[in-house]
């Protein structure tokens, strides 16, 4: 609603009025309408459903089938609760976060038990229950309202069509009318014109009657279809840093190319160019000047330099992202036993490839525990295992050493950080005599 | 300079800065350089091409900047299986370096060498390393050989070799001749001579000549 303070009347466009007598005519009442009449025959199968389902459930839970049944009904409420979130979010543009999936626990006992006990299908099902007198009641206030309505303002059309009813009355006279209340009869054109107020009313009533009757769906759809407030928020919680691990990691593989491409190829051009100066001043230095061997010995020293810088840079870089991991964590945990002082037998058994964020997460704390078994266990022999568990990744470092190991020590407790940044934990067991099992559990998927 | 013969020689390196400098290395020994590009399907048009005595191939190249180079080493001794190839990186990437090794040329391998990008600077140590594969032997970077033998070489026949034996052995992959492997354990090379008779006999490598055995010994270790 805007006014113009400079003419100091009341725009047209804007008044109350005017929207008022716009509203049937709005998108958002189109589609509010359109709602209507789609959710009424959802709502009335969704109760029979629900309503069949928990008969057949409770009359047969003595046996095994019946809650089999009810579990089974589990997954078509939610289904049928998407269903009715995906259309109010549609229509309604009401957009309600789902509740966290279905997650059963493993076996048929198991699928059964969460299939029963599962919240977010019991908050569905109530949701269908109560949907349906309001279902009925919006598809009644459309029906009535719009179409009641509608005929009300066509009826002196049918008036002059002389399509009413005829009917002959105790004075013997004869009514030609549209409708009747009781012994009033709308037989006069004036009368009709009535009819037609009548109709108009009803017509722009319409929308904030079916508006009321949808303003408590849309709060049932969001407290009972919709996930519980604390776990959404953690869910959101847990997307974000998925993200910002994933952004963390592939900025520092851009990192570690940058390096590779441009500092340290520099470096090997240095070294290559000081190389051949080398040779130059060792063919020279035959010729016997004396500032010749100065030389030499300056390009030496800068030669030293510059390699070492290139190893130091290359650490750096191996530090940013191990190159290992290029190809996976199978021939990057391979590589790093084969590099170790103390045998080591390395395992890797994934179903897939984890996340990059993931892969270098697990390739450090690797690195780190066999550094760690190799310079304080004082075992002879190491084992490196990854296995996956479905989304759990499981990475053991064992030793045959003296054992002691504690989180607190050893840069035990750099790890556990670094391992609660995506929910993993650590876990040590080193009675004192040894041996030292090591176990760090992540997710595949930050 | 004068003992090595001068080698035409195909270079592949996507970095500018060393590939001119490897190109003004080689110009200074004398050698040729009819290509030198930066990428692994140029290089395999280049080899096609100038059929150069010797490949040089960088391992991270565009597009994916993780072994193009390797990669292309096999396509082109798939097509060429004496053709001496050396490559060489940032960091030792032996994934596909086993499957290299592991093909044989006709006359049972053709040079193959892996040098790590420090090694290069050293412009003496890789110009040797280059001359040595161009004629048909093993130079490979101590780096690269320490972690080809972890990733599978424990388990083979190799577990009879004893510890001297291996060091030997591994001495013979870089490529060093038995004085220089002499010089470099502090023994005679009569001793250097029984520790290698030894090694074939364990590696069970029938007596033929002596250059070939040595590189099958290596491959055998390498493998």
């Amino acid at each position: 609603m805007t006014r113009s303070p400079a003419s100091g009347g009341v725009s047209l466009g804007s008044s109350p009025w005017v929207m008022v007598a716009k509203e049937p005519f709005t998108r958002r009442s189109w589609r509010e309408l359109l709602y209507a009449l789609v959710s009424f025959p959802l709502g009335v199968f969704g109760f029979a459903f629900v309503i069949a389902t928990l008969f057949f459930g409770a009359l047969y839970s003595v046996f095994a089938v019946g809650l089999v049944v009810l579990a089974a009904s589990t997954l078509a409420v939610r289904g049928l609760g998407a269903l009715n979130r995906d259309i109010v979010r549609r229509l309604l543009h009401e957009d309600v976060s789902p509740p966290l999936p279905f997650r059963p626990r493993p076996g048929v006992v198991g699928w059964v038990r969460s299939g029963v006990t599962d919240r977010p299908g019991w908050r569905a099902r109530g949701y269908l229950v109560v949907k349906f007198p309001l279902a009925l009641a919006s598809f009644i206030a459309v029906i009535a309202l719009r179409i009641g309505s509608l005929w009300f303002i066509l009826s002196p059309v049918q008036w002059a069509a002389n399509v009413g009813t005829e009917k002959l009355q105790s004075d013997g006279a004869a009514h030609h009318y549209v409708i009747d209340f009781g012994s009033f009869y709308f037989d006069t054109w004036q009368r009709t014109l009535l009819l037609v107020g009548i109709g108009a009313v009803g017509w722009w009533l319409a929308p904030w009657v079916l508006r009321a009757i949808l303003y408590l769906d849309r709060h049932l759809v969001a407290d009972l279809l919709g996930s519980t407030s604390l776990p959404s928020r953690v869910h959101q919680l847990e997307r974000a840093r998925a993200g910002a691990v994933d952004d963390a990691s592939a900025r520092l593989r851009r990192l570690e190319r940058d390096l590779h491409d441009g500092a340290q190829a520099e470096l090997v051009g240095l070294a290559m160019k000081l190389g051949l100066a080398q040779e130059k001043l060792t063919q020279a230095q035959r010729h016997g000047f004396p500032e010749v061997a100065q030389a030499r010995r300056l390009v030496d020293d800068a030669h030293d330099r510059a390699n070492a810088a290139l190893r130091q840079l290359r650490d750096l870089a191996r530090g940013i992202h191990p190159p290992e991991l290029e190809h996976g964590l199978q021939s990057a945990l391979g590589t790093l036993a084969a590099r170790s002082p103390l045998p080591i037998r390395a395992t890797v058994t994934l179903t897939e490839r984890p996340s990059p964020a993931i892969e270098e997460i697990v390739y450090f704390c690797a690195a780190e525990l066999v550094t760690n078994a190799v310079k304080h266990s004082g075992g002879s022999a190491v084992s490196l295992q990854l296995a996956q568990d479905g989304d759990l990744l499981r990475l053991t470092v064992a030793d045959d050493g003296v054992g002691g190991a504690q989180i607190a020590g050893n840069g035990l407790s750099g790890l556990a950080e670094r391992l609660s940044t995506v929910d993993g934990q650590l876990k040590v067991a080193s009675p004192i005599g040894g041996p030292t099992v090591l176990t760090a559990e992540l997710p595949a998927r930050p | 300079m004068s003992a090595a013969p001068a080698l035409r020689v195909v270079v592949a390196e996507d970095s500018a800065v060393i590939r001119a400098g490897i190109v003004e290395i080689l110009a200074d020994r004398g050698h040729d350089v009819p290509a030198a590009v930066g990428d692994a399907a140029s290089l395999i048009e280049a080899v096609v091409e100038h059929r150069p005595d010797l490949a040089l191939i960088d391992v991270r190249m565009p597009p994916t900047y993780t072994d193009e180079g390797l990669r292309a080493a096999l396509t082109l001794r798939d097509g060429q299986p004496d053709l001496p190839v050396l490559v060489f990186s940032q960091y030792v990437e032996t994934r596909l370096l086993a499957e290299l090794l592991g093909r044989r040329g006709s006359q049972g391998a053709a040079g193959i060498g892996y040098l790590l990008k420090d090694r290069v600077g050293n412009v003496a140590e890789f110009m040797d390393a280059l001359t040595r594969v161009a004629a048909g032997g093993t130079a490979l970077d101590p780096e690269v050989i320490a972690e080809l033998i972890g990733a599978g070489g424990q388990t083979r026949a190799l577990s009879n070799l004893t510890a001297r034996e291996r060091e030997v052995l591994s001495l013979m992959a870089e490529g060093r001749s038995n004085v220089a492997i002499a010089r470099r354990l502090v023994v005679s090379e009569r001793a250097i001579e029984k520790h290698i008779s030894n090694i074939f006999l364990k590696l069970d490598l029938p007596p033929s000549d002596i250059d070939h055995r040595r590189v099958l010994a290596v491959l055998e270790y390498l493998r």
